[in-house]
């Protein structure tokens, strides 16, 4: 490497991030001796360098598709100042203990990470430096690193990180925070990076849980309750058991597993089962009760200011299933003292906890390898087939596969509520919002009228805006799904503001401009009305719509375009800008943005889950429709960085897509959305 | 029960299983060949998309019995080190996401490319009509498809 490329960085020049203390940090020095060639430098649960120069970066946070293993470990990698390809990423085993909360949802890995994964890595390179100093005698100010290497401008000298490991490992951890990297000198963050998973998943290579092999292992699968709040009356497993390859059957808190040596003797046993279940309070439960709840429990909205023009609307969401593509599973080998866990989970240190309790032996004897997950979008925060698994294979003793079939993953969902939305605002005169109320109806346990208006804070500058809540009681299980009240709250909203443009007689982005003063979200409408070309002429039958959202630390906005042919809502183009703060992986902010444009398509047209005799009806693809190939848009991601720190990316992009869509109905028929999924014939 | 010895990835592979067993299970229960992935079970997904001889056939509604002297090719089977054109395409494009699915999707596509060189956006919508992508990679697929035919020219 010639002199021009080495980083003039010296720690003169360099401030410390002040104040935050990263307990992982500080921890002694841990090398093991596992090399001819000298000692692994090791100084934190998070790094380790082999003295043949690799890095393995052991990432906590759970990866399920948003790429989050690639750009944790850019993080570390970019302040270690590291050569990427010399980088391997490990996924950390579930343990609270050693590497504090790995809880995987909230958009907040990056987020809550970035710091202390910076500090993790900026201390192996002080300690790198400050091995290359001590051999080389000379003054740490003088040295400077660059992919891989450690160099000595004066001097000449340069080493390649592998060789001082040793030396390094013998140094002491720095206790506090080191310099950083200033990123104006940044050559892995921000650089469009592939996904480290990709080679092993394009090569069926990729472990999934259901993937380990386990000797002696049995695959469970389990009938289930037919209705929420159903128990267990009896069961006769006589058939069952006669399946060839069925093992065992056990009870277990959800229903009757049945284990086989392998996956079809498991279904083949299961469906022989004859069980008989009491319905219980809910059997004649269904869809159309549960919304009437929910209407029951609108309240009075408050009045908006005298003279002005009010306007109302209501929305209605439906309750949605998770639909991962790999249903859920978890396999479990419990042991009198022990319990080990394979289990796609986006709370691995969770189940290390929650299997203890119920394998009965210390938290200290739970082993939890977290696999990758084959989707998770909230669903695998859950610890439902945990408690499956290690039931079953407490029960059993053996280690247990438990598998749902895809039927149990639809019908035993933690599902998205359903919910609705009951808005009031009013414009002056002058077009301008003055009022604006909404009330965000959603299933709980019980039922209870919305009252209470309370000040929220909107994206928009409409004075007095208020929020109210109520319930309708429902017991169908509920759960975080993707961006979770944030997918029904802002399309309510955004749907809302673009019915008031209207009302005001003006265009839906310069109605949003002008009653909008957040610098960061202004900038981003700019953006989006030169790069979908906003007011410009479409093709004839295509019209746009338009939406925004502003959560997770970031701005979004999206414009669609769709065309309505006879009865069918086709999207044929989305164009999304997104202001990122700092980003991490422009790859995966793309990815994560088109995933969750899918998601809002899918969502806006076509996926329902629905209630009938207490229990969900949808139990397969047929009837749970998510867009495919042929359906899926165009799209354009636009991004832009205010500089500040790393927004969260994998909710962001979901909650103004379905507005968007159902703006661009408007624009195209004349009617407005009241009801998700869009249904040509429920427009009002 | 019967025994059964069937070609998969240019191997005779013996086994005993029921009749009615889905080809799927077959491979991942007792071939040691996890890389084809249940996703529904009802041929409504495509995770589980195999190769009988060089055609694409849902696994999970494929009996053992069925397969007879078919040759199978799975995931595992595309080529030895994933130089096929196709995979080479979906690492480029860093196509997916979770990943779960992706190997039905690549089985698919490399006998869409295998009779059809140059396919068009519509070839492409039949192709992969069919599947589900939950995470949303359409886009990423079709221009690595795009680009894997390029490639294999």
């Amino acid at each position: 490497m010639s002199t021009t490329q080495i980083s003039r960085r010296t720690f003169l020049g360099l401030v410390s991030v002040g104040g935050a203390s990263f307990a992982l940090g500080c921890y002694p020095c841990f090398s093991s001796s596992d090399g001819k060639d000298g000692v692994a430098l090791e100084p934190n649960a998070f790094v380790r360098l082999d003295p043949d120069g690799t890095v393995t970066i052991t990432v906590t946070k759970s990866e399920m598709g948003q790429g989050i293993k690639t750009g944790l470990a850019m993080i570390v990698a970019e302040h270690m100042d590291c050569d990427w390809s010399r980088v391997r990423v490990l996924q950390a085993d579930g343990d609270r203990n050693k590497y504090g909360h790995q809880g995987t949802g909230g958009s907040s890995s990056t987020r809550s990470m970035h710091q202390q994964l910076a500090q993790m890595g900026a201390a192996a390179r002080f300690m790198l430096m400050s091995a290359a100093a001590q051999e080389w005698g000379v003054d740490l100010k003088g040295c400077s690193t660059d992919n891989g290497h450690v160099y000595h401008e004066a001097s000449g000298k340069s080493k390649p990180y592998g060789d001082l490991a040793t030396i390094a490992a013998g140094l002491n951890v720095p206790s506090g925070d080191v310099p950083l990297k200033d990123k104006s000198e940044y050559r892995i963050i921000g650089k469009p990076t592939r996904r480290v998973d990709t080679p092993d998943i394009v090569t069926g290579k990729a472990v999934f849980a259901q993937d380990v092999k386990v000797p002696g292992a049995t695959v469970g699968v389990v009938s289930r309750a037919p209705a929420f709040g159903a128990s267990l009356r009896s069961f006769d497993d006589s058939a069952a058991r006669r399946v060839p390859g069925v093992v065992d059957v056990v009870q277990i808190s959800s229903g009757v597993a049945v284990l086989g040596e392998n996956t079809w003797a498991a279904i083949k046993g299961r469906d022989a089962l004859k069980v008989d279940w009491d319905l219980g309070p809910n059997a004649s439960l269904d869809t159309a009760e549960i919304r009437r709840r929910l209407l029951d429990s609108v309240g009075e909205h408050p009045e908006m200011p005298a003279g002005s023009k009010v306007i109302e609307a209501t929305y209605d969401y439906p309750y949605l299933a998770h639909y991962t593509m790999e249903p859920m599973n978890c396999v479990a080998d419990v042991r009198s003292d022990s319990c080990t866990i394979w289990v796609p989970s986006q709370s691995p240190d969770q189940v290390q906890q929650y299997a203890a309790g119920v394998a009965g032996v210390p938290q200290s004897a739970v082993t939890v390898h977290c696999t990758l997950l084959g989707g998770g979008f909230g669903r695998r925060s859950q610890m439902d087939f945990v408690q499956d698994a290690v039931e079953a294979s407490r029960k059993a003793k053996r280690p247990v596969k438990l598998l749902y079939t895809r039927d149990d993953d639809m019908r035993h969902d933690f599902y998205r509520p359903m919910s609705h939305h009951a808005m009031r605002g009013a414009l002056d005169a002058n077009g301008k919002p003055v009022g604006f109320n909404h009330q965000f109806i959603s299933v709980r346990g019980n039922s209870s009228r919305a009252a209470g208006a309370r000040g929220v804070h909107i994206l928009y500058d409409i004075p007095g805006a208020t929020m109210m809540m109520g319930s309708g009681a429902s017991p169908i299980y509920v759960g975080a799904w993707r961006s979770v009240s944030n997918s029904q709250v802002n399309p309510s909203i955004e749907m809302f503001i673009d019915e008031m443009a209207h009302a005001a007689g003006k265009d839906p982005l310069q109605f949003r401009r002008e009653n909008i003063s957040d610098k960061r979200m202004l900038k981003i409408l700019d953006l989006i009305e030169e790069k979908s070309g906003w007011g410009k002429p479409l093709p004839a039958g295509v019209s746009r719509g338009i939406a925004l959202y502003d959560g997770y630390d970031a701005r979004t906005a999206h414009v669609v375009e769709v065309s309505v042919e006879g009865s069918k809502i086709k999207v044929h183009r989305a164009v999304i800008c997104i202001d990122t703060g700092t980003t991490i992986n422009p790859m995966a902010v793309e990815m994560q943005l088109q995933g969750s444009c899918i998601d809002g398509i899918s969502t806006a047209l076509f996926a329902e889950v629905t209630i009938k005799n207490g229990g969900v009806v949808q139990h397969d693809p047929f009837d749970y429709e998510w867009i495919r190939m042929d359906q899926a848009p165009k799209t354009e991601v636009h991004i832009i960085e205010s500089g500040d720190a790393p927004c969260g990316m994998g909710e962001t992009g979901y909650p103004s897509a379905p507005a968007a869509v159902a703006n661009a109905v408007f624009a195209a028929t004349g009617k407005r959305v009241r009801k998700f999924p869009i249904r040509l014939d429920e427009l009002v | 029960m019967p025994e059964y010895t069937i070609t998969v990835n240019g191997q005779q592979r013996k086994f005993s299983a029921e009749p009615d067993m889905p080809l799927l299970w077959a491979l991942r229960d007792l071939l040691d060949l996890p890389g084809t992935k249940y996703g529904c079970g009802v041929g409504g997904c495509g995770a589980c998309t195999v190769l009988l001889d060089g055609k694409e056939a849902r696994s999970c509604l494929t009996t053992v019995a069925e397969v007879g002297k078919a040759k199978v090719t799975t995931i595992e089977g595309v080529s030895p080190d994933g130089s096929h054109p196709v995979q080479k395409a979906w690492v480029e494009h860093d196509v997916p996401q979770c990943g779960y699915c992706q190997p039905g999707k690549i089985m698919t596509v490399v006998a869409l490319l295998a009779g059809n060189k140059n396919p068009t956006d519509k070839d492409i919508d039949d192709a992969l009509g069919p599947h589900v992508c939950r995470c949303g990679t359409y886009e990423r697929m079709r221009q690595a498809i795009k680009a894997a035919a390029r490639g294999a020219k």
